[in-house]
């Protein structure tokens, strides 16, 4: 046990001596004790500082990017450049930021919690996923060093085999280790909550996270490795001369477009998913209703990560698809749309005469919605062939798939990380400063990226650093909401990192939350719970069965004790 | 798990299971016995799941290489005849018998009784995988001497006829990398366990090896119609 | 099966006839290989493939004795490839026949 106030000021055990175990922050000081930790809490923190470096790298780019384009001439950056740039916030923010960012930090720190177990399934290779991780991203950043890649994240072959004369090899082989970070967790989580989980806690007595994860890991375990052996054949290709997809010789470039979206359309869900896991948590808490069709939830979720895999020819409409390929993926595309909307109308159901709380976490919620259904609604222009063809390569793509993975999955990211953090850190944040960068976040984000909805569809092309001048209102519209976005994205840095120097001590459960995590302490011990949890009762037990919520039901002290 | 298994679920009081029990199973609310079963039938269930992602893996490969021989069969044809098929069924042959032996250790070490048995069957099925290397390497030298290797110095005057080797080179090399890594997992097995005479009865270390071993194995099974057997009656 | 009395030759007496079948499937399949009949050699081929890893997977793998969990593993495994086959062969096929 240790007896010195820890450096951090956090879980300082001395504090309250109740001779309860210490937290799992004050088990251990040396960095010894983090880079080789078994915890799941601790590589879930491991993880959220290599994702947070990761997601400023990716956003110095972006800005970069932004900056260019407020005027049509190139004035800041040569073509190339620009070309690398683009590249780098693809590959940075897909692979090393969005992928991991709620799966392998608010999953691996809440998966063991909600389903009352002491750790995953595999603790050794929970750190081994993240030594992987780390690699894979250093080997991507060393290309950035060496001087970038210009083939744009999704490596299209025989530009990236043939002609690209960057460092794809090494980018692609930094992506290929990584893959199998993602495989690796994808492995233990789903053994983890098949094999895991409390006495009592039944499958459709799971918290929709948990759910939520184990779509997601499905995803991470069937998709990951065919985007493996993509990569490794464009290695191949570029480092031995082996031609697979050269058309000189017989070979079908379209066959790696195949390849590379069966992965990389199921990593959309692979990112969003989770998101919808951290929602459905949130809105059912905030608004303090048992969450509308939970067993619909939990269909829609499988439905989607099982539908979800059937899609992928969409992105490759005018790629020289066959046509009646073309039309069948464009059917599909259409039914995975379907499990979408069930959930939106079931999160809208939850809040309907629900005591709508406004804390900053449910602020991040209900932005995800509405960002959520925009971006997914202009999914469906896009699943459809004629309109697709008249916006393929264009900014309308561009923003609608920013609105799926920035506006929905980062917004439900942040507001995970603010709904979950008295728990991690034992620490409250200021609460208004939060509500601020939350409504910040979401109209900074629409000023970027709806216009680039406006230039899309009149016909702007993606990946130019140079544009015709009618663009340039959209374009300095979009800048602008670029900067406001990076201010709302770098608060929650500085008063988060405030809170953990300066921070209120946290209650167990600040929000008065139902689930496993919320009957430890905050933060929890290294065995995260005091005895052995049972479970009697489904989730979200927030009101007595069949009956509407108490109009006015008392908000607890606590809650308002994080403002 | 199975009947077999629950049977030859370790009794209570045994000295080392505990001592074999790793987090987070230990801390499980029940006694040894059942932690101990649980641990190993998550293990076989972790190791399943490794495979199931495998199999989409080598999915992939196999799709490429499907989807260029049916654009171009008669180079893939020409092609699959300068494969040596002699090397290529040999090393088949090989593989099979090693998943023979990897089957019997497997089984020998679930009952806990037979421990020379296990060693031995894990030290034939350790040989056999070097000798699939071996071979393979003769008729790598073979290849390349007959010029083989995709690029200007190419055998065949066929273009397509490129792609089948390409994708002979890095199918096998991918392979032996597999392999290689079994044969290590295998040696690491026998090595602990001429140490320690109790570690390989009952130990799941040994199903996940032998299961992961038997892929390594159904990869080549598919890859021998695949690489040896095109263009043989043509 | 039998229990813990179980003998090393109940052992071999178990997995040495499959080792003898699969024997038996390579012969055939590098036989078959040049029969002068075409394309029904492939399929031989890719068939004979499909018996030994079925045979592998059941008894080597014990995949008969396995739980349902680890059977549906397995047969997910074999669907999502099946996916990615169908799918991407429905494109480069009716491509091929266009042509």
């Amino acid at each position: 046990m240790s007896t010195t106030a820890s450096p951090t000021g956090l879980a300082d055990p001395d504090e309250l001596d109740l001779r309860l175990p210490v937290s799992y922050l004050a088990d251990g000081h040396s960095v010894r004790s983090w880079l080789l930790t078994t915890d799941h809490k601790r590589i879930a923190i491991l993880y959220a500082v290599t994702i947070t470096l990761f997601f400023f790298i990716g956003g110095a780019a972006a800005t970069l990017v932004r900056l260019e384009l407020a005027t049509p001439e190139a004035d800041v950056l040569r073509a190339d450049t620009y070309n690398k740039l683009f590249t780098l916030h693809g590959v940075v923010m897909v692979w090393f930021f969005l992928i991991p960012s709620i799966p392998n930090t608010l999953g691996n720190f809440l998966v063991p919690l909600m389903i009352g177990a002491r750790d995953v399934a595999y603790p050794k290779l929970n750190l081994i996923s993240w030594y992987l991780n780390v690699g894979g991203g250093s080997l991507a950043v060393a290309a950035l060093l060496l001087g970038g890649v210009d083939t744009g994240w999704t490596f299209y072959v025989p530009y990236s085999t043939v002609f690209s004369n960057t460092w794809v090899s090494l980018t692609v082989l930094g992506v290929f280790t990584t893959g199998f970070s993602s495989i690796a967790t994808g492995v233990n989580f789903i053994a983890t909550i098949h094999l895991l989980r409390a006495p009592g806690m039944t499958w459709f007595r799971l918290p929709l996270f948990v759910w939520a994860m184990y779509t997601t890991s499905l995803m991470f375990v069937l998709a990951t490795p065919v985007l493996a052996v993509t990569l490794l054949l464009v290695v191949a290709e570029r480092t031995f001369g082996l031609p697979i997809f050269d058309p000189a010789r017989g070979g079908d470039p379209v066959l790696f477009q195949h390849l590379f979206w069966f992965y990389s359309h199921p990593a959309v869900y692979i990112m969003v998913l989770p998101a919808m896991g951290v929602v459905s948590e949130l809105i059912t808490c905030f608004s303090r209703r048992k969450v509308f069709g939970y067993t619909f939830m939990v269909y829609a979720l499988v439905a989607i990560a099982v539908i979800g895999f059937f899609t992928w020819g969409h992105h490759m409409f005018t790629s020289g698809m066959s046509p009646y390929a073309a039309l069948v993926f464009s059917f599909l595309s259409f039914v995975v749309a379907v499990p979408s909307a069930i959930k939106v109308f079931n999160w809208t159901g939850t809040l309907y005469r629900g005591q709508v709380g406004f804390e900053s976490p449910i602020l991040y919620a209900l932005g995800f919605v509405g960002l959520f259904t925009l971006g997914g609604l202009t999914g469906l222009f896009l699943a459809s062939i004629p309109i697709d063809v008249h916006v393929q390569d264009t900014y309308f793509v561009v923003a609608h798939f920013h609105y799926i993975m920035v506006g929905a999955s980062v917004s439900a990211y942040f507001g995970g990380l603010h709904f979950w953090w008295p728990k991690i850190t034992g620490r409250t944040y200021p609460e208004t400063w939060a509500r601020f960068a939350a409504i910040l976040m979401f109209f900074g984000f629409n000023l970027t990226f709806f216009p680039q909805f406006i230039a899309g569809y009149l016909g702007m092309p993606r990946r130019y650093h140079v544009y015709p001048p009618e663009f340039q209102i959209w374009n300095v519209l979009s800048s602008a909401g670029a900067a406001v976005l990076a201010v709302a994205y770098l608060m929650p840095l500085g008063y988060l990192t405030w809170s953990l120097l300066f921070g209120e001590r946290a209650t167990n459960n600040p929000w008065d939350a139902t689930g496993l995590e919320w009957r430890t302490s905050s933060p929890p011990p290294r065995q995260n719970f005091f005895g052995s949890p049972r479970v009697q009762g489904g989730p979200y037990n927030y009101h007595p069965e069949g009956v509407a919520p108490i109009h006015d039901q008392p908000r607890l002290p606590s809650q308002g004790s994080l403002t | 798990m199975s009947s077999a298994d629950v049977e030859a679920r370790p009794r209570e009081g045994h000295p080392d299971i505990e001592a074999r029990l790793r987090e987070p199973w230990s801390d499980l609310e029940t006694d040894h016995a059942t932690a101990f079963a649980r641990q190993r039938a998550g293990a076989t269930f972790g190791i399943w799941i490794f495979l199931a992602s495998e199999v989409l893996f080598f999915g992939a490969l196999f799709l490429t290489y499907t989807a260029a021989r049916l654009a171009n069969q008669e180079a893939f044809a020409a092609a699959g005849r300068e494969t040596n098929i002699v090397y290529g069924t040999l090393n088949t042959a090989i593989l099979l018998t090693s998943s023979l032996t990897m089957a019997v250790a497997s089984q020998a070490a679930e009952k806990g009784l037979f421990r020379r048995l296990t060693l031995g069957c894990l030290a034939a099925t350790a040989a056999l995988g070097l000798a699939f290397l071996v071979v393979k390497g003769f008729e790598y030298r073979e290849d390349i001497e007959k010029h083989l290797v995709p690029g200007a110095h190419f055998a065949l005057a066929q273009a397509p006829a490129q792609i089948f080797f390409a994708f002979y080179w890095l199918v096998t090399v991918v392979h032996a990398i597999h392999l290689s890594i079994g044969i290590g997992l295998v040696t690491r097995l026998i090595a602990k366990g001429r140490r320690d005479p109790d570690f390989l009865k009952e130990n799941p270390q040994v199903e996940v090896t032998a299961l992961y071993w038997h892929l390594v194995d159904l990869v080549w099974v598919f890859l021998y119609p695949m690489l040896y057997l095109p263009g043989r009656s043509g | 099966m039998s229990t813990g009395h179980e003998t090393p030759s109940d052992l071999w007496r178990r997995n040495l006839p499959v080792w003898v079948a699969l024997m038996a499937l390579l012969a055939l399949s590098a036989w078959a290989a040049y029969w002068p009949f075409g394309r029904i050699d492939t399929a031989v081929g890719f068939a004979v493939a499909g018996v030994k890893a079925a045979l592998v997977a059941l008894v080597f793998m014990q995949l008969r004795h396995a739980s349902g969990l680890v059977r549906v593993v397995a047969a997910c495994g074999l669907f999502w490839a099946a996916i990615l086959f169908t799918l991407t062969l429905a494109d480069v096929l009716s491509r091929m026949v266009n042509r």
